[in-house]
C-alpha cells in the first residue's frame, strides 16, 4: 500500500475550478467527476502531474440512449475516481488521454470496437477484441443492436506482409507455450525481437452483452466462468457491486467463507503458474513436483465449494454451503504439509543454476514504466509497485487479517516468480487466521431478486492483478450493463515493451510471468 | 488394417490439444493429465506440439467466429487416421455461452466428433475414461448384422410366345 | 558360402541391423521409464509387460499415417533427409567393436575414430537440411540451432576424444578398447567428466535441449514431418542417442571388456558387457536431462567457447603429457 496522504479532490478541486466540473464526493468510488468532452484531458493532466500511481484501471462504455457514456475509472495511491464523459451517439468522437495516461491505449480500442467510440490520436485499424468476420459498423453492446443475428463475413485469406529483412514468427493461436488462443506476431532480426504485435479476441465470447439477458443469479454461473483458475475472484466482483448496489451486508462468517474460498484460489493459482513456469524453460521436473503438489489444493477446493475448478459457491449474499467443523483438521493438515514443502521450492527457485540463467534480468519492468503502463498484481509488486487491493481498498474480511504484501524491486522474471512463491506463504497464514478467529452465525442473507436502479464498482485481487467491476441495475431483475476489466488485460501492454530487444528464446519465460489469461482478456 | 497396426495405434495414441474459446478450467485438467496424479503416460498418450504429430484433437471451448478458421486448418494439417474429441460443456453444445453473438456453440459445428466429454470442467478421471472409451470403440469390431435375409420367392415366369402376327 | 550367410547374418541381425534397431526402442524405453520414475510419475505401463513393448508401438504406428510432403518444401531433400540421416548414424555404429570385433567384421582402419566422428558431424547436417527443406519458420530457426550447437561443440567432443587416443597411441578404435587393461575413465577422470558433458550438448539434450525447446520453435527441424519419415527421424535421434553412449563406452569404460567366465563364449559375454555399458551411460545422460533446464542458445553457445573448449585442451594437455611421461615411468 503506498503511503500517500495526496488528497486529490482538493487537488482537483483547486485545478480545474474554472472548467465545467461537477465532482461529486462517494459515487462509484471516492468521488465522480463530471466532465464535458474536451476538459477530460485537463482532468488528466491535473492527475497525473498530482500523483504518480495514477493509471487508468478502466473505461466502461455505456449506452444512455442518446448518448454514449464513456467512464473512466482511475486509480491513484489512496483513492479512486471515475471521470463520467457523454459524447453524442451521433458523432461519437472523444480525444484520446494515451498520450497523458499511456495505460490507456487498450481500453479504449476496446470500447471503440464494441460501441462504435471514435478516439481521435489512437485510431482503430480492423477488429480490436471482435473477430475479423465481424461486419464494420455494427456495435455488439449498444442496445439497439440484435448482436446474435449478425451474419459474419467470410473469413479473410492471410495477408502477406513484407517486414524487409525482419522474420515474422507467429506465435499462436495454437502453440505448446500457450494454453490458450492469442496471437502474437513476433518480428525478430536473428534472434532478436524488434516488435510484438499482438491480435487478442480468439476467446471473445460476449459476455458482458449476454449478462444483459440473464438474472442476477444467473450471471453469477455467467461470468464465473470468464476465467477458470480465479473463478471465484469474478464471482466476487460481480456480487459485491450488486451487493453495493442493494446497500447490503453480508453477514461476517459468510466473509470469512469468501476470504477462505479466495486465497485456495489464489494458492492453486500461483502454484500452476510456478510449475507452468518451469515447463516453459523446459524444466519439465520442476513442473511434475509443482503441480503434484498442487493436487491436495484440489481436493481442498472440492471439500469447500463441490467442484475441483469451477467453485459456484459464491452467491448474492453470502455463500451458497456452510464449513463443517469435521472438515477444519482436513484443512490444516493439507495446509500444514504444503508449508513443509515451500522451502524446498523456495530453495529451488532462489539457488538453481539453470533457473536463475533463464529467468533473472529476463524481462525486466522498471518501475516508472510499470507506474506509467498501470501494470497490476505481482507484476507491478516485483517492479516495486506496491498496490495490492486487499491492503489498499480492503473487501471481505482482509480488513481484519493481517498479512504482509510482497514486493520486491528487480522486476524482472525472477522477481515476479519470487512474489509469487512468497504469496503461497501468506495465503496460508490468511487461511489459518481465518480458520482460528470464524465468527459463527449465519453464512448468507436472502436479497430480493429485483435489484433497485444504481450503479456500483468493486475491485477484486485476482492472482494476477486487481479485478474491475461495475454492474449497473435498472430496476429489473437483470442488469442493465455489467464490465469487467481482468488483470492481463491490463498487463499485456508491459509485456510488448518488455519483450523487445531480447531473443526469442526468452519470450516464453518473460510471457509465463505474466501469469497470462486470456479468456479473462477477451470475456 | 492388419491386427498389429491396430494395436499399434491403439497403445500409442498422441494428442494436441487446442483451446477454441474456453475459460480454461477444461484445459488445466487436461495439463494436470500430464502429472503424476493421473499419468496418461502409462497409456502410451503424449503431448505433441505440432499437429503433423498428434492423432488426436482435443478442443476445448465453444467455438468463437476467431477461432473456427484455425480450427479448421489445424484439424486439415493432422494426418489420417485422426480423431476429434469434444472435452467440456462448451465444447459439446456451447456450455453457458450458447447464444451469444460470437461463440458458433459446439465443436461439431465445425468438425466431425468422435467423442464428447461433458462436464464444466470434466474431471481428469473424465478426460481420461472418454478417450479409453473411444479407444475401445474403435477396437471393437463392427456390430454383426442380425437382419434375416429376404426369402426370394421366384415364380416362374410364362413364357412369351413371339405374336405369330406380323 | 557359409562365412557370407554368417557375414550376412551378423550385419543384419546380431549384432547388427536388427539388434541395433531393437536395442535403441529398448534404451527409448529405458529412458522414458526413467524420466518417469524422477518425476514421481509411472511412465508407459500397458503397453507389453511394464510398457517394454511401447517405442514399437510408436513406431509402427507412424508408419501407418499418412505422410504429407509440404508443397513449397524442397523435395528431395525433404523426403531422404530422415532415412538417410538414420542410415549414417547406422552406418557409424557399425565400426565400433560390440563383441570384441566390429559389427562389420575386419572393417578397422587405422584413424577411423576420426572417420566414425566426421560421419556423426554428416548425420547431424542431415538433421539440419531435414529441417531447412521444410519451408516453414518454425523448422528454419529449430535448424539454424541444430547447425550452430553440433558444430560448436564437434570441437572439443574431437579434442577430448583424442584423449584415450593418446593414451592407447593409436587413433584405431579397437586398439582404443584393447588397450584398456584399465578403463580410461579411471586413468584421465577428467576427460571422461568433460567428454559426457559435451556429448549432452551433441546429442541436444537438456540443459543443451536447444533445438527440441518445445515451448520456442514447436517441433524444431521435425516440425513439418509427419508419418514414416517422422518415424525415421525419431529413430534416428534415438541411435544418435545410442551411439553417443556406445562411444562413450568404446572410449573410456573398455567397450566389451569385461570377465569372462570360465573362458566360454567370450563372444556372448562381451556383447552383455558392452550393453551393460551402454545403457549405464544411458542412463546417467537421462539423469543429467531430468536434473536441468533448459539453457538459451547463446548461453550454449558460450558456455562452448569459453567454458567447454579451454577445459578440453587442457584436458588433451595434461593426457598427453600423463601418457607421454608419467605411464612409462610406472
Amino acid at each position: 500500500m503506498p503511503n500517500s496522504n495526496i488528497d486529490i479532490v482538493k487537488i482537483l478541486e483547486s485545478k480545474l475550478s474554472g472548467k465545467s466540473v461537477q465532482i461529486l464526493p462517494g459515487q462509484l468510488g471516492t468521488a465522480t467527476i463530471k466532465v464535458a468532452p474536451g476538459d477530460h484531458r485537463d482532468v488528466f493532466r491535473a492527475l497525473v502531474e498530482a500523483d504518480e500511481y495514477t493509471a487508468i484501471s478502466a473505461i466502461s462504455g455505456l449506452d444512455l440512449g442518446a448518448n454514449l457514456g464513456v467512464y473512466y475509472h482511475v486509480r491513484t495511491s489512496n483513492a479512486f475516481l471515475t471521470i463520467e464523459v457523454e459524447v453524442p451517439k451521433n458523432n461519437p468522437k472523444i480525444q484520446t488521454v494515451n498520450d497523458i495516461a499511456p495505460s490507456a491505449a487498450f481500453h479504449e480500442l476496446e470500447v471503440s470496437d464494441l460501441f462504435g467510440l471514435i478516439v481521435e490520436g489512437n485510431p482503430r485499424s480492423g477488429h480490436f477484441v471482435l473477430p475479423e468476420t465481424w461486419p464494420e459498423g455494427i456495435f455488439p453492446l449498444r442496445k439497439d443492436v440484435n448482436a446474435s443475428e449478425v451474419k459474419q463475413n467470410p473469413p479473410l485469406p492471410e495477408e502477406k506482409s513484407d517486414e524487409g529483412k525482419l522474420v515474422k514468427i507467429i506465435i499462436g493461436p495454437q502453440h505448446p507455450a500457450l494454453l490458450e488462443p492469442e496471437k502474437f506476431a513476433v518480428l525478430v532480426e536473428g534472434e532478436i525481437v524488434k516488435a510484438v504485435q499482438p491480435r487478442i479476441g480468439y476467446v471473445h465470447r460476449g459476455v458482458e452483452k449476454a449478462s444483459e439477458s440473464r438474472t442476477y443469479i444467473q450471471d453469477v454461473y455467467l461470468v464465473e466462468r470468464i476465467c477458470g483458475i480465479c473463478n471465484s475472484c469474478h464471482a466476487t466482483g460481480f456480487v459485491e457491486a450488486v451487493e453495493r448496489i442493494l446497500k447490503t451486508e453480508v453477514p461476517p462468517r459468510g466473509k470469512y467463507l469468501r476470504t477462505i474460498i479466495l486465497e485456495v484460489n489464489r494458492i492453486h493459482s500461483h502454484l500452476l503458474t510456478l510449475g507452468h513456469a518451469g515447463l516453459e524453460i523446459g524444466y519439465e521436473t520442476l513442473f511434475q513436483y509443482f503441480w503434484r503438489d498442487r493436487e491436495p489444493i484440489m481436493d481442498l477446493q472440492e471439500m469447500l465449494t463441490g467442484n475441483r475448478v469451477i467453485s459456484s459457491s459464491l452467491t448474492v449474499g453470502g455463500v451458497r454451503r456452510d464449513l463443517k467443523e469435521t472438515d477444519v483438521p482436513k484443512i490444516r493438515s493439507v495446509l500444514a504439509d504444503l508449508r513443509k514443502r515451500l522451502p524446498f521450492y523456495t530453495e529451488i527457485y532462489q539457488n538453481e543454476p539453470s533457473i536463475r540463467a533463464r529467468m533473472q534480468n529476463v524481462g525486466t519492468l522498471k518501475r516508472e514504466d510499470a507506474l506509467k503502463l498501470g501494470v497490476v498484481g505481482p507484476v507491478a509488486r516485483a517492479s516495486g509497485v506496491d498496490i495490492d487491493i486487499r491492503k489498499d481498498d480492503p473487501y471481505e474480511a482482509y480488513a481484519e487479517i493481517p498479512f504482509n504484501e510482497i514486493t520486491k524491486t528487480a522486476g524482472d522474471t525472477w522477481a515476479r516468480m519470487n512474489v509469487r512463491m512468497d504469496e503461497v506463504e501468506e495465503s496460508i497464514k490468511i487461511i489459518e487466521y481465518a480458520l482460528d478467529h470464524m465468527p459463527t452465525g449465519a453464512y448468507r442473507i436472502k436479497v430480493p431478486r429485483v435489484v433497485p436502479a444504481g450503479e456500483a464498482i468493486s475491485r477484486v485481487e485476482a492472482p494476477r492483478g486487481e479485478l474491475f467491476y461495475y454492474v449497473k441495475s435498472n430496476g429489473t431483475t437483470m442488469p442493465e450493463r455489467v464490465k469487467v476489466r481482468t488483470p492481463t488485460f491490463a498487463n499485456i501492454p508491459a509485456f510488448l515493451t518488455t519483450a523487445i530487444g531480447e531473443t526469442i528464446a526468452d519470450i516464453p519465460p518473460n510471457f509465463v510471468s505474466l501469469d497470462p489469461c486470456f479468456s479473462c482478456t477477451d470475456r | 488394417m492388419t491386427n498389429f497396426a491396430m494395436w499399434s495405434r491403439l497403445k500409442s495414441p498422441w494428442v494436441i490439444h487446442f483451446n477454441s474459446g474456453a475459460c480454461n478450467g477444461c484445459d488445466i485438467e487436461i495439463v494436470a493429465l500430464l502429472t503424476p496424479k493421473y499419468d496418461v503416460e502409462r497409456f502410451g498418450i503424449k503431448l505433441e506440439p505440432s499437429p503433423r504429430h498428434a492423432d488426436v484433437l482435443l478442443v476445448t471451448g465453444s467455438v468463437t467466429h476467431q477461432c473456427a478458421e484455425r480450427l479448421k486448418r489445424i484439424y486439415d494439417q493432422m494426418p489420417q487416421p485422426k480423431f476429434v474429441v469434444a472435452i467440456g460443456a462448451c465444447a459439446c453444445s456451447g456450455g453457458v455461452f450458447q447464444g451469444n453473438y460470437n461463440v458458433l456453440g459446439g465443436v461439431d459445428k465445425v468438425l466431425p466428433v468422435n467423442a464428447y466429454i461433458p462436464g464444466c470442467p470434466p474431471r481428469p478421471e473424465a478426460i481420461i475414461d472418454g478417450v479409453v472409451k473411444l479407444l475401445n470403440a474403435l477396437k471393437a469390431p463392427p456390430a454383426p448384422k442380425t437382419v434375416k435375409e429376404p426369402e426370394i420367392v421366384v415364380e416362374k415366369m410364362e413364357e412369351v410366345k413371339p405374336d405369330a402376327k406380323q | 558360402m557359409i562365412d557370407y550367410l554368417l557375414l550376412l547374418f551378423r550385419v543384419l541381425v546380431f549384432p547388427g541391423f536388427t539388434f541395433i534397431v531393437l536395442f535403441t526402442m529398448f534404451c527409448d524405453w529405458v529412458e522414458r521409464k526413467f524420466e518417469a520414475r524422477m518425476q514421481n510419475r509411472m511412465g508407459p505401463s500397458f503397453t507389453g509387460p511394464s510398457g517394454i513393448l511401447q517405442p514399437i508401438a510408436d513406431f509402427i504406428k507412424l508408419l501407418t499415417k499418412e505422410e504429407i510432403t509440404p508443397c513449397e518444401s524442397k523435395r528431395n531433400v525433404y523426403r531422404f533427409a530422415p532415412i538417410l540421416a538414420f542410415s549414417v548414424l547406422v552406418f557409424a555404429l557399425c565400426f565400433l567393436p560390440v563383441d570384441g570385433n566390429s559389427i562389420i567384421p575386419g572393417v578397422s582402419f587405422a584413424g577411423d575414430l576420426i572417420f566414425v566422428m566426421a560421419l556423426v558431424s554428416v548425420a547431424n547436417f542431415l538433421l539440419f537440411l531435414a529441417g531447412w527443406s521444410s519451408s516453414n519458420p518454425y523448422s528454419a530457426v529449430g535448424a539454424a540451432r541444430v547447425l550452430t550447437q553440433f558444430l560448436g561443440y564437434d570441437i572439443p567432443l574431437v579434442l577430448l576424444a583424442l584423449a584415450p587416443a593418446f593414451l592407447a597411441k593409436s587413433l584405431t578404435i579397437a586398439t582404443i578398447v584393447s588397450s584398456q587393461w584399465l578403463p580410461f575413465a579411471i586413468l584421465a577422470p577428467w576427460a571422461f567428466v568433460l567428454f559426457i558433458i559435451t556429448m549432452q550438448a551433441e546429442l541436444e539434450k537438456d540443459p543443451f535441449d536447444v533445438p527440441h525447446a518445445e515451448s520456442e520453435v514447436v517441433g524444431g527441424h521435425e516440425t513439418e514431418y509427419s508419418g514414416g519419415k517422422l518415424a525415421f527421424l525419431k529413430l534416428a535421434r534415438d541411435v544418435q542417442i545410442v551411439f553417443g553412449a556406445a562411444l562413450i563406452t568404446v572410449l573410456f569404460l573398455g567397450g566389451a571388456n569385461g570377465p569372462v567366465p570360465f573362458g566360454f563364449l567370450p563372444q556372448f559375454w562381451g556383447t552383455l558387457w558392452f550393453v551393460l555399458k551402454v545403457l549405464g551411460m544411458v542412463i546417467v545422460s537421462e539423469y543429467i536431462t531430468v536434473l536441468f533446464a533448459r539453457l538459451r542458445i547463446d548461453q550454449v553457445v558460450r558456455a562452448n567457447w569459453r567454458i567447454i573448449l579451454p577445459l578440453s585442451v587442457l584436458s588433451l594437455i595434461l593426457t598427453i603429457s600423463l601418457a607421454y611421461w608419467v605411464f612409462p615411468l610406472v
